[in-house]
């Protein structure tokens, strides 16, 4: 028995899945292909997989790992590639299959580029307040924990944000912390836009690369 | 176009995988290279409508031929809605993204009378015309089946073809004489007249109805010659050699039925009188055990699914239900495949079938004794004795179950409060049952759910003449029921009074009620099925405003001789024999079922099925 990680994209339609439902749909498909994956000894018998880190809903993914178990250690990794593509929604698509050096228990940054505009302001116009809100001194935010509701400022996590404009939308490149301890989402950032400006901004955000703690791409 | 549009508004709605398509086993053609293109359309939310096999059945069959493309489109949640409202995004299909106003064919399955303001609101977002006269060229045919369909009048100024029985055949044979019209550049009118001769199909403009003074129906005859005077249902008498897929579009999302589905048989041999579907697919007409060994394994196959939920009205009823479970489980267990079999018998429930049933879960069991008392039930014809419930139940208390729940319908007719009272009753005995059985589990106090719906009286059954409770009555026995119950082990819940007097409006309505709808539907009406926007005196404002009496169609007992709205479309059931029935009924008479003995009830003209199968008691 061996361990693999499947790398995969989700896009298209499929970043509008859940978690939960990205996880049903990796598991038919596995049952689908056939592949001689380990299977859970429970009651109820399924794939066994598990996600490094969880992508929010909506946004797209353009590195995101499954580990599974193959039973047979000669099987080609190539293969599995095809077979999952084969029964995968046209959102979902492997496009490596390697062994696992990290542990994900390693990841503590991800890379995002988030795409913003807004229907009632130019992008210049968005362009400028942005950069504004990121050089405030401070960028205060609500941010939901465990305990309730918590005020905190982004400042930090947002002072070597990237970001220009485009013909139609500000683009803006971020890391953030990511991983089992701390989480820092990007649409914080929208949100505190909103509650400095009264706007709403319509994005679309990629997460583009996931690194451990020395900051080396998670493999 | 719409796609863009989308992109902005999807993250601000609850599930918007829903709204999405791209579906595993979704069907993508290239539009200029087909014909006609069929917008499949549930009027309900994506995950109900996922679920629904004849949608399944009819989407592939459909696109298994080159010519045609159908597509899938579901009614978008409130929150959706709003925003497509306001961001002028038309109702779309979700393979193409197109609006649905571009489509040959805009297609309904009616499976619930309250899901009727959902249709019109539907062509409404999708900018199509609501009335049938108003649309006037040869497009966005309106057509509509299922088992609502058996009474299309509440529903006749909207749609211009219903489709009676099964769907299979008919609507290719609609979908092929559209093809050939638009060829030959024929007007909408010329193809309806020309649809209107198959068996099958029926026009409701060609028809013309006239009321007498009180409100009845006076007569109800085609306006113009050649137009059938009845409409005979179609039936699918092979169902080995009939269309079933071998593909499901399999959702990115959770839907509620979210399995592989096969049909087993078609109709019921049971004949319970409240039951409207026991009456419309007759006769019953079984699949093979290889054909369905087959056609299963294929779609666990194709789908990825690991379990697969053997369907049909009353699953224990198939006669090969054994041999069928064993060679199911030849591959099943190997490749972890569940088997779940819903709709289980009180007398079908044995050992042999619940070994190889997985899904039935150590969690609870569900049984529909339909009424509380012996007398009763004999009136509605359900053969099930209160012995057999409390065996069967006391075989699951022995089993390790401990847990309960039996389905009632209050409001049957002939009903008196003693009735009422059986039905707590019955859920004391099943306690007493549970303490004595030996081999209870231990340690667990048993716990008994009473379920309780309205009796809505429906089409081509025996008690379609029937008056249904007023709402205050359906309460008083509620309360009756709830008044009744001696122990905490017993738990009481009901479905809400109100919908099901709408949906006995719109069961029995005529075409007065379409005006109804075309109000309700202005006022935004829509999801009257769920209690999140089912309003009753919404409703009354409305029935109010077009001077209608609901209770007319609701409440009043109809006489044997009166033109019911539904009266020229023939399911093959007759007249006479539903008559019979209701007389029996008043007698406390039970009919034997299709397998003991044939009741001539007029199935037997399709010459198959059941109506031919040999009889163990003339073996």
């Amino acid at each position: 028995m061996k361990n693999v990680r499947v790398w995969f994209k989700k896009d298209e339609q499929c970043r509008y899945i859940s978690h939960l439902d990205l996880n049903r749909v990796m598991i038919r498909a596995i049952v689908k292909s056939k592949l001689p994956v380990w299977y859970t000894e429970g009651f109820n018998v399924h794939p066994y997989i598990t996600f490094a880190l969880p992508l929010s809903l909506g946004f797209r993914g353009e590195r995101e790992s499954m580990d599974m178990r193959i039973l047979d250690d000669d099987f080609k990794l190539d293969v599995i590639k095809d077979e999952l593509n084969a029964c995968l929604p046209s959102g979902l698509t492997v496009f490596d299959v390697t062994e696992q050096k990290c542990k994900p228990g390693s990841i503590s940054s991800a890379k995002f580029k988030m795409r913003l505009s807004s229907d009632d302001i130019s992008v210049e116009e968005l362009y400028t307040k942005l950069q504004e809100l990121l050089n405030a001194d401070e960028i205060l935010v609500d941010k939901k924990t465990k305990k309730g509701i918590k005020k905190i400022d982004i400042k930090d996590y947002f002072k070597d944000a990237k970001h220009y404009d485009t013909e139609h939308d500000v683009v803006v490149r971020v890391v953030l912390p990511a991983g089992s301890t701390t989480n820092i989402n990007p649409t914080l950032l929208i949100k505190a836009f909103k509650e400095k400006y009264g706007l709403d901004l319509f994005y679309d955000i990629t997460r583009v690369d996931v690194y451990d703690t020395d900051g080396r791409p998670f493999e | 176009m719409i796609k863009s549009k989308l992109e902005k508004i999807l993250l601000k709605v609850q599930k918007p995988g829903k709204y999405v398509g791209g579906e595993l086993n979704a069907v993508i053609k290239n539009k200029d290279e087909v014909d006609v293109r069929f917008a499949f359309c549930f009027p309900d939310t994506y995950e109900i409508g996922m679920s629904h096999l004849g949608m399944k059945i009819l989407y592939s069959l459909f696109n298994s031929k080159p010519y045609i493309w159908c597509e899938r489109v579901f009614a978008p949640w409130i929150d959706m809605e709003e925003q497509m409202i306001k961001n002028d995004i038309p109702l779309y299909a979700l393979e193409s993204m197109d609006p649905i106003y571009e489509f040959d064919f805009i297609g309904f399955t009616l499976q619930y009378e309250l899901s009727y303001t959902n249709v019109l609101n539907m062509l409404k977002l999708g900018g199509v015309p609501l009335k049938s006269s108003e649309r006037k060229e040869l497009k966005n045919i309106v057509v509509a089946g299922g088992p609502c369909a058996c009474n299309p009048e509440p529903i006749a100024d909207f749609v211009d073809i219903f489709f009676i029985g099964d769907g299979e055949e008919v609507d290719l044979e609609v979908i092929e004489l559209f093809r050939e019209c638009k060829k030959q550049g024929k007007t909408k009118d010329e193809f309806l007249h020309l649809a209107s001769k198959i068996k099958g199909v029926y026009v409701p403009a060609l028809y013309e109805v006239k009321y007498n003074e009180d409100g009845t129906i006076k007569s109800f005859s085609p306006k113009f010659d050649g137009v059938p005077e009845k409409i005979e249902k179609r039936v699918m008498m092979d169902m080995d050699k009939s269309y079933y897929p071998d593909n499901f579009v399999v959702p990115n999302v959770e839907i509620v039925h979210d399995r592989a589905v096969e049909e087993i048989f078609r109709g019921c041999i049971r004949g319970c009188r409240f039951c409207q579907a026991g009456f419309l697919y007759r006769p019953v007409r079984e699949k093979s055990v290889d054909c369905i060994n087959e056609q299963c394994h294929t779609l666990c196959q194709n789908t990825g699914y690991d379990e697969i939920s053997l369907s049909s009205l009353s699953s224990s009823d198939y006669t090969q239900i054994v041999p069928l479970l064993e060679k199911l489980s030849q591959w099943s267990t190997k490749e972890n495949v569940s088997l779940s079999l819903p709709s289980l018998r009180v007398d079908g429930f044995t050992d042999d079938i619940l070994s190889k049933i997985k899904s039935v879960r150590k969690s609870g069991l569900t049984f529909a004794p339909e009424a509380g008392t012996q007398r009763l039930r004999d009136v509605i014809n359900k053969n099930v004795r209160e012995d057999e419930l409390l065996n069967t139940c006391a075989v699951a208390f022995d089993g390790g179950y401990s847990t309960v729940k039996l389905y009632f319908m209050i409001g049957l007719p002939t009903e008196t409060m003693d009735d009422v009272k059986g039905i707590a009753e019955l859920g004391q005995k099943v306690v007493n049952t549970f303490y004595q059985c030996e081999n209870r589990p231990k340690g667990k106090g048993v716990r008994v759910t009473l379920s309780s719906s309205s009796f809505v009286p429906k089409p081509f059954t025996p008690f379609q003449w029937e008056p249904q409770d007023s709402i205050d009555t359906i309460h008083q026995k509620q309360s009756h029921i709830r008044e009744n119950l001696t122990t905490k082990k017993i738990s009481y819940n009901y479905h809400d009074a109100d919908t099901s007097f709408m949906e006995a409006v719109f069961a029995r309505g005529d075409r007065k009620l379409c005006a109804v709808l075309e109000k309700a539907c202005e006022k935004g009406m829509h999801f009257d099925g769920w209690s999140d926007c089912f309003s009753l005196e919404k409703w009354l404002e409305v029935f109010n405003e077009c001077g209608i009496d609901p209770h007319f169609y609701a409440n009043r007992h109809r006489d044997f001789s009166e033109i019911l709205p539904w009266d020229h479309i023939d399911y093959s059931v007759t007249k006479e024999f539903l008559v019979g029935e209701c007389k029996k009924a008043y007698e406390n008479k039970t009919t034997p079922h299709c397998r003991e003995k044939c009741s001539n009830c007029g199935a037997l003209k399709h010459k198959g099925g059941v109506c031919f199968e040999k009889r163990q008691s003339m073996v």
